[in-house]
């Protein structure tokens, strides 16, 4: 079988110089650099020149797949640009320092920058994370030593430019994974600084790096973290498409008819925390059509995990999990409240319905979307999800998995939503790219990956450190601005 | 530019420097490259060969053995142009046309369009400083007329008085044996508004004329600036005529079954189908799929034979609105010869005064009209010698690729 990307073109590939455009028919050049590509008629040609392999002269980019590229070799992800150069930005973070150990497994040269910021937020809170992680000298070592992987790594906030600008200049990534920003919704409810600044940091991080990658890198693909969240869950039930409308979605209104086919799909996003990935949005598309940038837009699910060959290879290089109310995320914090006995925390009914996804899965992910870039001027959309669960269903399988195979007393709770959502509502997501335009296929089921979690919270070390945190696991935030402790609505004992 | 056009604007007063040249030296009709565009026409130029010898068979051309569009430049060239020659002195080569990237030779160049960046466009990197501070553009950018045509002849303006600096800095400061010096703009100003040229109330009849006078200025002032021991050339690589049609030849190929796409619409050639027997490549170059040659064609050596008469007679029998489109149907063998010959298109096509033919793969029908009035022509470019010798040297019927040859005999004439 092909492999997803095998049919693609220098037109995609960030080796590419895009030299210019050509129109014979006037004999003449233009300045306007390429624009939409290849025009319609035919009769404007747009030239390439290849910098890796300058032999080529200058040629049509859509001459050459992938397929046929010697610069792209075979992985299970798909082809793969030989030594592809991938920045990631917030490479400390829980899913930033996995990928970047993933990616340099597989033969990439990573770089990344991170300013800590998420340490500095979680301690700010007076929480950890439970899986202790090392200091970032330590785990450069580690990599080094253990993997063999060197990562070029520099500290800094994104949202200072020129320092950002020159670290791409020097590195000329050829994909940047944007995983910078705050990813807290209760957080960024806290108050009105903490609003400020998750939106601060968010939004203006990420509008700052799309001017300095149209000055800098125009022809790289940006890899920008959006969630689920962004789309809100629409009581109509109607499904929420991958960012557009498909092409055959109609606006049917007193008796007239539109296509609705490639417009943004309505937002409707659930804190302050999602409306700064919904801005994102807006100013990532926006950068797409002005200047040619190309970037997927990741609607990534919720994470759960811990797991990777990679993060399992040595205790220093550990991936941080936290499961506090503001930066735990629901399955990681179940497994938590499991192994110390806490009752899992559902808010209101628990028939939320959200989209999930393993660590694991969302690496195989990233990495089939780094392989497969975007067309110039291409803004697309991907919801990353690999299936998708009611809370109520999620507190069970993990209450069900520490029963049967640890042996715990696991209970369940109904507690106060402290949160303004429809605790029942339709949901029909629709995630498609992913495996139809990318080969991905989930590799790890739920069952599978909380089991790997239970084996690792109950290690005697990592469950001291959970206990240290309980008082933080109720919820006090209040997306009203209350601040109080959630009563407990209902209790099943199993 | 056409021969004719020269002749009488020539006569008419707005191009007296011209005109003087043209009454002490050899003015002659010159035929162009086949197929008559600039790139095989200027490599033919400086290079005195043809396509056969020199391998630049158009703008676009398929990287051998595959489907892969490519964009032939000076690296691809294969015969040395006359600068590398030996004996050839200093030269100063500003604005030839394909020849980027430029690269070392004893004396300064700038190349001329299709130039990505002056950075490489220029030898010695050093002058690219003093390039840049006289605002200097290779071309015109081609867009702008599509947008506004005032604007346009603006830009036309702008780098035509560019371009003037850059040559009266180079002809001050660089010692040199020879010194070439093309125009570019006078191509875009025809094929925009070939129609105001032929039409004296057009409202742009009179900045056409007028880029050609200042032009002309220039001449002038390098007329002056020589002396009598001296040779001047003046030539144009094709001439110019009024564009009627556009034929899209693959058009017609796939009407009549010649050509088949795997693609509808096709991103390229590399969407030609396994059946297809042939296809063009602009303007009407008419490449066999053959198995020798590429790796999904059908047809061998011995089917080729057929398949020339064949297409031959078809297109000679094209016909749009009751005229015919091909003036004459060129086989490979007959016009390239040379170690580069197999390599070029298996028929080339000649059209009829009015045809513009195009080789888009695109193309949804057999012809059109662009906002392109003008179109290049074959038989009548022009080619003007002027000092001692000329008239001996000067072939009665000259073709770009005699050029050099005769620049040569009139310097080895000086030589003694
Ligand atoms: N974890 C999830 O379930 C999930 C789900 C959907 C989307 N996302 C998104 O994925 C991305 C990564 O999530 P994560 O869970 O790894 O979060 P994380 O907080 O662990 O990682 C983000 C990293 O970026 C760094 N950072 C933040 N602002 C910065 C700045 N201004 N300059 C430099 N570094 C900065 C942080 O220090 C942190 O190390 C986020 O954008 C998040 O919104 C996460």
């Amino acid at each position: 079988m092909k492999l997803h990307n095998a049919q693609k073109t220098c037109w995609n590939c960030p080796a590419i110089d895009l030299a210019g455009k050509v129109d014979f028919r006037a004999c003449g050049q233009s300045v306007e650099a390429f624009e939409r590509g290849p025009d319609q008629e035919g009769d404007v040609y747009v030239m390439a020149e290849c910098k890796r392999r300058p032999e080529l002269g200058l040629f049509d980019p859509m001459g050459i797949t992938f397929e046929e590229c010697p610069e792209w070799v075979e992985t299970p992800f798909g082809y793969m640009l030989k030594d592809m150069r991938v920045m990631i930005l917030g490479i400390d973070g829980y899913l930033g320092w996995t990928l970047a150990l993933w990616l340099g497994a597989l033969g990439f040269q990573v770089s990344g920058v991170d300013n800590y910021s998420r340490r500095d937020w979680v301690m700010e809170r007076g929480s950890h994370t439970v899986v202790p992680i090392a200091r970032m000298t330590e785990r450069l070592q580690a990599a080094r030593e253990v993997l063999g992987i060197n990562i070029n790594f520099r500290r800094m906030d994104i949202l200072d430019r020129s320092r950002l600008r020159e670290f791409i200049e020097e590195v000329k990534p050829e994909a940047i994974v944007h995983y910078a920003e705050c990813p807290s919704a209760p957080y960024s409810m806290i108050d009105a600084d903490h609003a400020i600044e998750v939106q601060r940091n968010n939004v203006l991080g990420t509008l700052g790096l799309l001017f300095i990658m149209r000055d800098t890198v125009p022809e790289t693909s940006l890899l920008k973290l959006g969630t689920m969240g962004e789309y809100g869950t629409p009581l109509t039930g109607r499904p929420i498409f991958e960012g557009m409308f498909p092409a055959d979605a109609v606006l049917r209104w007193r008796g007239r008819e539109w296509s609705l086919g490639g417009e943004l799909t309505p937002r409707d996003p659930v804190s302050f925390y999602h409306v700064s990935k919904v801005q994102d949005t807006f100013n990532v598309y926006e950068a797409c059509k002005y200047w040619w940038l190309r970037s997927y837009d990741i609607m990534q699910g919720v994470i759960y995990g811990v797991h990777t060959e990679q993060v399992a290879a040595d205790p220093r290089l550990r991936t941080r999990l936290d499961i506090d109310e503001w930066f735990g995320t629901v399955v990681n914090r179940f497994v938590a409240q499991a192994v110390v006995g806490i009752p899992l925390t559902i808010y209101g009914a628990g028939e939320q319905i959200r989209g999930f996804i393993s660590l694991q899965d969302a690496m195989q992910c990233m990495t089939r979307l780094i392989c497969s870039p975007p067309e110039p001027g291409e803004y697309g959309v991907v919801n990353q999800m690999s299936g998708y669960y009611s809370i109520r269903e999620l507190a069970e399988t993990v209450a069900r998995v520490g029963r049967k195979e640890f042996n715990l007393p696991v209970k369940i709770q109904r507690v106060e939503n402290p949160r303004v959502e429809a605790d029942r509502h339709p949901f029909e997501p629709i995630f498609e790219r992913l495996p139809n335009d990318f080969g991905f296929e989930p590799q790890v089921s739920l069952e599978e990956e909380i089991y790997r979690m239970f084996e690792l919270l109950t290690q005697p070390e990592i469950k001291a450190r959970i206990e240290q945190k309980k008082h933080l696991i109720i919820p006090r935030t209040w997306w009203s601005g209350m601040k109080k402790q959630v009563e407990t609505l209902e209790l099943w004992e199993e | 530019m056409p021969f004719g056009l020269i002749r009488d604007l020539a006569a008419e007063d707005a191009m007296p420097n011209t005109q003087q040249l043209i009454a002490e030296g050899v003015f002659r009709r010159m035929t162009s490259s086949i197929p008559e565009i600039s790139s095989v026409a200027w490599s033919s130029v400086i290079t005195g060969t043809n396509p056969g010898v020199h391998g630049i068979f158009g703008f676009t051309d398929l990287a051998p053995g595959t489907y892969r569009l490519v964009f032939p430049n000076f690296n691809s060239l294969k015969a040395p142009p006359f600068w590398e020659w030996k004996r050839s002195g200093r030269s100063v080569i500003l604005n030839v046309p394909s020849t980027f990237p430029a690269r070392p030779l004893n004396g300064v160049m700038v190349a001329g369009f299709v130039a990505l960046d002056l950075e490489r466009a220029t030898y010695p990197p050093s002058l690219v400083p003093h390039l840049r501070e006289m605002d200097y553009r290779v071309d015109v950018d081609a867009q702008t007329a599509h947008k506004s045509l005032p604007l346009f002849l603006q830009d036309l303006e702008h780098t035509l008085q560019a371009r003037i600096k850059a040559y009266r800095y180079l002809w001050e400061r660089e010692e040199w044996d020879t010194f070439v010096l093309v125009f570019t703009g006078t191509d875009r100003l025809a094929h925009f508004l070939w129609d105001a040229y032929e039409d004296p109330t057009h409202t742009y009849h009179t900045a056409f004329v007028n880029h050609l006078r200042r032009i002309d200025e220039v001449i002038g002032e390098i007329a002056r600036r020589i002396t009598s021991n001296d040779v001047l050339m003046m030539l144009s690589d094709h001439g110019f005529g009024k564009l009627e049609y556009d034929v899209y030849i693959n058009f017609f190929l796939r009407q009549r079954g010649f050509l088949k796409l795997a693609k509808d619409p096709p991103r390229g050639p590399q969407d030609i189908a396994d059946g297809a027997l042939a296809f063009a490549l602009d303007p009407g170059r008419i490449y066999f799929h053959l198995k020798e040659r590429f790796p999904r064609g059908p047809l061998s050596r011995a089917d080729r034979e057929a398949l020339l008469d064949e297409l031959t007679a078809a297109f000679e029998e094209l016909e749009i609105e009751g005229r015919k489109v091909v003036q004459r149907v060129y086989r490979r063998e007959e016009i390239y010869t040379g170690p580069q010959a197999e390599r070029g298109p298996d028929l080339v096509l000649l059209p009829h005064d009015g045809f513009n033919l195009r080789g888009s793969l695109k193309a949804r029908k057999l012809h059109g009209k662009d906002v392109f009035t003008g179109k290049h022509t074959h038989a009548d470019a022009f080619l003007l010698v002027w000092g001692e010798g000329a008239r001996e040297s000067t072939p009665d019927r000259p073709s770009v690729s005699d050029v050099v040859h005769v620049m040569e005999e009139l310097r080895e004439r000086r030589r003694g």
